[in-house]
């Protein structure tokens, strides 16, 4: 800092005396300006040219660029000679197929009635959660979407189904937004029994938050075992908590003896701790089974946002009810009808799933990945869209300046995620399953942890893999859509793929 | 110039009251709603809409005023100290400054570390402290230097 204030040598020129301030501050007003302008994106920009290609120290495309674009926000034009790029859009179930359950869903924007409560929000055949999606495994589910009245425009996503991209349903990458009487029809096949859920990716932090979403179950061609087989929804609208749109508890009846299949399924920003007053077990977790899962007791299960549990618990022999608490405020009470018991306290300690269960074959082997990326979660002052603040970093840098994660199908593809931050961030890939393979560098040692919503907590980090078998252009973000929309938002992209599809635009595509 | 500096110096001041009145109005309010039965996490901490109390409005408050407020302030501060001509004025805007960067540092890391949010209370007096004296002392400096015949020649800034 340099020292020109107060009572100045007389011999100390004028114009230095006014010229030093003024330097001073320049020198800091000008790179707060320059952080500024370089934090704005274009008025219309393909996710192409978002942030830099990140090859993970694999094979390099021939062509420069991912698929086509140059990058670095730069605008760049593909070169003449460079092959053609297949389009998402190419990413369709076979068209000749027909489908085997249709559903036509029409979307609104209404106010809901929640405890008698009017909230402004959205819906889905005229309710929140609109109607649950059930198919069986292996069937291809045909849904056709009208937008009646959402004004910003709507997508579906399949959260946690590995669709064709172009069914991904994230406006601006995959489709455009569906605006007011438009429509859209989404096919894909239903490959994995689990469950699921569906939720709007256009505007998706207020509009998903406001109950544009509901439950999609893919049961398994063999059935299941359990006699009782439940979904709960658990969705916060303005503060007040709810399962399957009610603010209270969810009695589900059963006989003394009866195993329920209950299907928790987080459509929350931030993570879910459920917990019951006897054992459970923890079959499914994002739609991929526990391998040979035990009886946990005296511990709370984390359900991170966007994630799913299916959990099975037995009515109690001697004719009493059990609770699930879905967090203390609401719960599902399972027993005869009318029979009730005091909430069970929360455990002090959590089911490790990173010990649960015993192993299993993956199906690939992730000890030779042929790519290897880094998703450092930070958090840094800075300027995201001209707004200055505490922003999300991603590798030490603010958006728009992400990784591009680019692939190659076939690629075996190992991720280190690691959480720098003071908040909880809960991982969603599309698209694909991730497997566990270590938390904070140890590595798991029980059933095969696949993830499609990975609940991150300040501090850690985790290792993980999975197969580069989908091509298209997939986002992976923080499904605290709240952070989302505040720039934690990177791509997984498959070389030579583009997409015709711009964020913004006539559209108005914005995905966040 | 000067009555900007000892504007802003004393905005730093009163923020920093604010800071204190909101957060613990903030705190209130969660107790007296847990008390009632309200749950508070994540889920609830992230979701959209009518807050569960009204006093949720004190604690978003800080978070605004701390981040973008005074941060804002204490670099305008910097910026006014230059021009003053003032003897001490860039050195206890710089100090300002300082303290704002720790405050908050020390706020964000107690999201992580819990005693760090001890300090974050301790450190608000400080900084208020400071930031009254930077506004006080301009006055007298400013005084002592009006008796200095060369400073009254490079006067009206």
């Amino acid at each position: 800092m340099t020292r020109h204030s107060g009572r100045r040598p007389p011999g100390t020129p004028r114009p230095l005396r006014i010229a030093l301030p003024i330097v001073a501050t320049v020198a800091i007003v000008a790179p707060l300006a320059w952080l500024w302008q370089d934090s704005w994106v274009p008025a219309v920009y393909s996710v192409m040219d978002m942030g830099h290609p990140d090859y993970g120290a694999g094979a390099v495309p021939d062509t420069s660029g991912g698929g086509g674009h140059g990058g670095h926000m730069q605008g760049q034009m593909p070169d003449h000679d460079m092959p053609t790029p297949r389009l998402v859009t190419d990413m369709i179930a076979d068209p000749a197929r027909p489908a085997d359950i249709r559903v036509d869903l029409v979307t609104r924007q209404q106010m809901l009635t929640v405890a008698g409560r009017s909230i402004a929000g959205f819906s889905v055949n005229g309710t929140s959660p609109g109607p649950q999606i059930l198919a069986r495994q292996g069937q291809l589910v045909e849904v056709h979407l009208r937008n009646e009245s959402v004004a910003d425009g709507v997508t579906l996503h399949w959260h946690g189904v590995d669709v064709p991209n172009a069914m991904d349903g994230v406006a601006g990458v995959t489709q455009d937004a569906v605006p007011v009487g438009g429509e859209f029809t989404y096919r894909f096949v239903a490959k994995q029994a689990g469950t699921y859920w569906y939720h709007s990716h256009q505007v998706s932090n207020p509009q998903v938050a406001g109950g544009l979403l509901g439950s999609l179950v893919v049961t398994p061609k063999s059935g299941i075992v359990q006699q009782v087989d439940v979904t709960a929804v658990a969705h916060t609208y303005g503060g007040m908590r709810t399962i399957n749109g009610k603010a209270e508890d969810f009695r589900v009846p059963a006989r003394a003896g009866q195993r329920v299949r209950i299907r928790v399924t987080n459509t929350d920003n931030g993570p879910m701790k459920i917990w019951t007053g006897g054992s459970y077990r923890l079959l499914a977790l994002d739609g991929t089974d526990v391998h040979q899962p035990t009886d946990v007791s005296d511990r709370s299960l984390t359900v991170t946002a966007g994630g799913r549990a299916d959990l099975e618990v037995t009515a109690p022999s001697d004719g009493t009810a059990v609770r699930v608490q879905l967090s203390k405020a609401t719960a599902v009470i399972i027993g005869p009808p009318g029979v009730d018991v005091p909430v069970p306290p929360q455990p002090a300690s959590e089911l490790d799933l990173l010990a649960y269960g015993t192993p299993a074959p993956l199906g690939f082997d992730p000890a030779h990945p042929t790519r290897r990326f880094e998703y450092r979660i930070g958090r840094r002052p800075g300027f995201v869209k001209g707004r200055p603040g505490l922003w999300w970093s991603i590798n030490g840098r603010l958006f728009p300046h992400v990784p591009m994660y680019v692939v190659r199908e076939g690629d075996v593809v190992v991720m280190h995620i690691e959480n720098q931050t003071g908040e909880v961030h809960p991982m969603h890939l599309h698209g694909h399953h991730e497997v566990v393979l270590a938390r904070n560098g140890v590595a798991a040692s029980g059933s095969p942890w696949w993830v499609d919503s990975l609940n991150v907590p300040p501090g850690e980090s985790y290792d993980i893999a999975f197969m580069a078998n989908n091509p298209g252009i997939w986002m992976d973000h923080c499904h605290n859509l709240k952070h989302a929309a505040q720039g934690m938002i990177a791509h997984l992209m498959y070389e030579g793929l583009d997409t015709p599809y711009r964020i913004a635009g006539p559209a108005d595509n914005q995905p966040e | 110039m000067r009555a900007a500096y000892k504007v802003l110096a004393y905005l730093v001041a009163a923020e920093v009251a604010v800071q204190a009145m909101v957060m613990v109005w903030g705190i209130a309010g969660l107790g007296k709603w847990v008390d009632g039965g309200g749950v508070f996490d994540k889920v609830v901490i992230e979701s959209e809409g009518t807050p569960p109390f009204p006093e949720v409005a004190g604690i978003i408050a800080h978070g605004i005023n701390g981040f973008f407020v005074i941060p804002g302030i204490a670099l305008l501060l910097l910026i006014a100290s230059f021009f003053t001509r003032v003897r001490g004025a860039i050195k206890w805007a710089v100090i300002v400054f300082v303290l704002v960067i720790l405050q908050g540092q020390l706020g964000g890391l107690g999201h992580d570390f819990p005693l760090a949010g001890a300090l974050h209370g301790l450190n608000a007096l400080a900084l208020f402290g400071a930031a009254i004296y930077t506004g006080r002392r301009l006055r007298a400096a400013a005084a002592a230097a009006a008796e200095q015949p060369e400073a009254r020649t490079a006067a009206p800034v």
